[in-house]
């Protein structure tokens, strides 16, 4: 069709840290693409892997978690299940061949605005070089 | 058949069949009147189908499969997954087989199906084959399929057992049929079921001005037919149902993993009570259970929930045959729900997803109706002592 | 050294006996075991409290209806001690219920054979009996792998059972009809048949099981083989799973997947139309009902690592897909993330519930 690829990236924050991290970005006139679609969820642990299996599936073109540093978690621990839940499904994207590079785990603080920034624009990179996710033309899913 | 005037028109076959009814239903797609069309389409694999709702014309000529050999889902519920959430502006045309268009029906009255913005497009059908079939030997089933789309046969064994005496396997419904049974073999007849079926029809540029007679009349002597199989079948199922000690032999290898009511068009309930927290009671109950009786059979309630099944949706059953399709241990299930259904559906004088107008028999009641029960409450309330 | 109880009668009726001397000396209240229900061969688990209800029972009949994890999860916890003999792979479903709160083992007395393997329910019901368990037999006493069993059961490796209180020797038995040793695996097995036969020192075969390990380990290597994803995962995706019906089966038969609403039938995934809309407008086709690839990837998501690959799941498949043994290969992956085996040890916590802070540093940056 000759169009030229926008990647869309859904991009689930936690509140305390990255969506915090975000914002101070944006404060600090930083630019990062605008593929990225924030979603607010209070904890990174909020995000059930099924969240990300249906965004890759209705068509995201990459999936990106944020949640504070391993650690700092507000609620102790929750980063940790993240942690492991983002392994389980790793494992399983690899197992099934499936793009596992279209997810990412990112921990950034509230103070690392330009860390954000960084990490938006190399996954945009990454996902505009890997090309459209299959899923948004595949009518059988 | 029903005794209403019908009109339809005619369009020459070219080929094939299904090619023929491609292009039609293209055209629909071109008009400004349908947005959609839901059809089936062969899965990558090509051993079954799946809905695929689709707004290029491109893919209804070169992907559908507009009337499959097989059901694997039925189109009932395809339709609810669009419209369970209320109507949007989308305007849908969706084949499908008969008693899909019943089951359909049955969910609208259920609130289930909007069809406000729907189109349902029906065809004679000769019954679909087996799904396990279609596992097996996915070019042998489709070509079968064919054969007796093209022979105009409507009387295989080799269709699912409920096809083979399935009655309303016609025109009911459905904003337009295709009459397959119609004598003329070197033209489709497409025939208007409704105001909304007209202007598909004539959307589609087809001249809709003849009455359709050989196709009633032929349509008639099929239903004859179905109807004799109808009274052969049920007499070999009364047995199989009869009395407690043959309808739990009949159900005696069930598992209890509820294929049967996932894959049932009418059991819309998301969890069924059968799964429910209702249904099981504390655990010391069932050894307690246990030593009144000697022994209990688990997973609990088997029997249960299928006479459970029957009290609620029978009324509504539309004989499709998924249940038995969806049974791994070869049970009969769709057999003896057709029998129960016919009679519980006799009770109230309804045939479940026929039209679409009448409410469900649950749903409303007449003062002086089923008298039977009048009088057996009747007769009991005369061996009780008088009040007073 | 464990113990042992060796009697003179084949597995069968010895394992029979035992249930019936334990109910007649009120040692237990109750058993859970196979039997059949008429003539015709069928099968269901029956809970029986009195030991003439026995005459019918086949507790090792390589048949399994159900998973028994799932009927355990009901009758449990028992005040009133039950003795109960299940099939290890039905055995390691129940106890990964029981980390989710499923069901306890107390009063409970686990009675598990090495296990030969089950015959899929659609062989069972359609084929001859008499010739299916005698061939079956034939191969489980010459320690081969019977080829009539489930395709997930060759590929096995955890035959023997992990937590069985007693462990009735079956693979590779050569006497099987004429002897039967019981591996008594705990104190409360020992002191529960005490007076049921005289106990020696005693173990199971180990050369016997290992050879018939390395069997099974070889076809396990053959069944991933044979489903291989194709390069693009999301097409060999669709390959296998894409005449799915929706239907669901698979999830309720699953021992672990216990949730009376799973997540994929809630309203949590329901779409308005005019996001059907939308989505429409932008692939031109979708399929109906949605969510087919959804929900088996998000049951892999939330059960793999607990997967005891019982097969339950491709037996009641009305589309003939392999679900068993994809989510068997799955599960062997992500369980292997925590080094952990499904139903090994009720006092391990399942993966999702804890963590370790040193583990995985190479995730997230």
């Amino acid at each position: 069709m000759g169009k030229t690829f926008n990647p869309k990236i859904t991009a689930f924050l936690c509140k305390w840290c990255s969506y915090t991290g975000a914002d101070l970005a944006g404060t600090s006139r930083l630019q990062y693409p605008t593929a990225i679609i924030p979603i607010k969820v209070m904890c990174s642990s909020r995000v059930d892997p099924v969240f990300l299996i249906r965004a890759f599936l209705k068509g995201a073109d990459g999936v990106l978690i944020g949640g504070c540093h391993p650690g700092d978690c507000h609620y102790e621990s929750g980063n940790y299940h993240t942690r492991r839940r983002f392994a389980i499904l790793q494992s399983i994207f690899d197992s099934l061949n499936l793009e596992k590079d279209r997810l990412r785990l990112s921990w950034i603080s509230a103070s690392e605005g330009p860390k954000f920034a960084r990490v938006c624009n190399e996954f945009t990179d990454k996902i505009q070089k890997m090309g459209p996710n299959p899923t948004r033309k595949n009518m059988f899913i | 058949m029903s005794t209403d005037s019908k009109s339809g028109g005619r369009i020459p076959i070219e080929n094939g069949i299904e090619q023929t009814l491609r292009k039609v239903l293209k055209e629909s797609l071109k008009s400004d009147l349908i947005d959609a069309l839901l059809l089936p389409v062969k899965v990558p694999s090509g051993d079954s189908y799946a809905w695929i709702l689709m707004q290029d014309p491109a893919l209804v000529e070169e992907e559908a499969s507009p009337m499959a050999a097989v059901m694997p889902v039925q189109g009932a519920k395809a339709l609810k997954s669009l419209t369970r959430k209320g109507n949007g502006s989308l305007r849908v045309a969706a084949m499908m087989r008969p008693c899909e268009v019943r089951g359909t029906i049955e969910l609208s009255k259920l609130n289930q199906i909007n069809l406000d913005n729907v189109t349902l497009i029906s065809y004679d059908c000769p019954g679909a084959l087996p799904l396990s079939d279609m596992s097996d030997a996915p070019q042998d089933t489709e070509e079968a399929f064919m054969g007796l789309l093209s022979e105009r046969n409507f009387e295989s064994t080799a269709v699912k057992p409920v096809c083979q005496f399935c009655t309303e396997f016609s025109m009911g419904a459905a904003d337009v049929h295709i009459g397959m049974a119609d004598p003329d073999t070197s033209q489709l007849l497409l025939i208007s079921g409704s105001e909304k079926g007209t202007a598909f029809l004539s959307a589609t540029g087809l001249k809709v001005d003849e009455e359709p007679s050989a196709w009633e009349k032929q349509t008639d002597s099929i239903q004859k037919k179905r109807i004799q199989q109808m009274d052969k079948a049920f007499q070999t199922i009364q047995p199989m149902v009869e009395g407690f000690d043959n309808l739990a032999d009949t159900f005696s290898n069930c598992i209890g993993c509820h294929n049967c009511q996932s894959a049932c068009p009418i059991c819309y309930c998301r969890q069924c009570y059968s799964d429910s927290k209702e249904s099981s009671l504390e655990s010391a109950y069932y050894l307690d259970k246990a030593e009144k009786r000697g022994g209990i059979s688990l997973p609990h309630d088997r029997l249960m929930f299928h006479v459970g099944r029957l009290s609620h949706m029978s009324l509504s059953c539309v004989s499709c045959g998924q249940c038995t399709d969806a049974c791994p241990v070869s049970i009969p299930v769709a057999k003896v729900f057709s029998y129960v259904a016919a009679q519980t559906q006799q009770a109230f004088e309804y045939k479940a997803g026929k039209t679409a107008g009448e409410a469900i028999p649950l749903k409303e009641y007449k003062e002086d109706e089923l008298k039977k029960i009048h009088e057996m409450t009747k007769s009991a309330e005369s061996q009780e002592s008088p009040h007073e | 050294m464990s113990k042992m109880l060796t009697t003179d009668h084949g597995a069968d009726k010895s394992v029979v006996d035992l249930l019936r001397f334990l109910l007649d000396t009120e040692k237990v209240s109750g058993v859970l075991t196979l039997r059949k229900t008429n003539t015709s061969g069928s099968l269901d688990y029956g809970l029986l409290t009195r030991s003439q209800e026995l005459d019918r029972a086949v507790p090792l009949m390589p048949v399994m209806p159900a998973n028994a994890a799932q009927s355990l999860s009901l009758i449990t916890p028992t005040q009133k001690p039950i003795a109960v003999v299940v099939k290890p792979c039905e055995l390691r479903g129940f106890v990964e219920r029981i980390k989710r709160e499923q069901g306890s083992l107390d009063n409970v007395l686990t009675l598990s054979p090495t296990c030969g393997g089950v015959i899929p329910l659609d062989t069972y019901i359609k084929k001859s009996k008499d010739n299916l368990t005698k061939d079956y037999y034939k191969q489980v006493k010459a320690g081969e792998i019977p080829e009539s069993i489930r395709p997930t059961c060759k590929a096995c490796e955890y035959f023997v059972p992990m937590t069985a209180d007693i462990t009735v020797s079956v693979v590779g038995e050569q006497n099987l009809d004429s002897k039967c040793r019981f591996i008594l695996n705990s104190d409360k097995a020992v002191s529960m048949t005490e007076g049921f036969g005289s106990v020696e020192n005693g173990d199971l075969d180990a050369k016997i099981l290992d050879d018939h390990l390395k069997k099974r380990e070889k076809e396990k290597k053959a069944l991933f083989e044979s489903i291989k994803f194709k390069q693009d995962g999301l097409d060999g995706m669709i390959d296998v799973f894409g005449k799915c019906i929706g239907c669901h089966g698979c999830s309720r038969v699953c021992p672990i997947c216990y949730c009376l609403l799973c997540d994929f039938e809630s309203r949590n995934f329901d779409q308005n139309v005019s996001l059907f809309e939308k989505e429409l407008e932008q692939k031109g086709a979708l399929r109906l009902p949605p969510d087919t690839l959804f929900f088996h990837l998000g049951r892999m998501s939330h059960m793999s690592f607990s997967c005891v690959g019982c097969g339950q799941c491709t037996d009641v498949c009305p589309a003939d897909i392999p679900v068993a043994s994809v989510f068997k290969k799955i599960g062997e992956n992500t369980a292997a993330l925590f080094d952990y085996v499904p139903g090994k040890d009720v006092n391990e916590d399942i993966p999702v519930l804890v963590f370790k802070e040193e583990e995985f540093k190479e995730l997230g940056e």
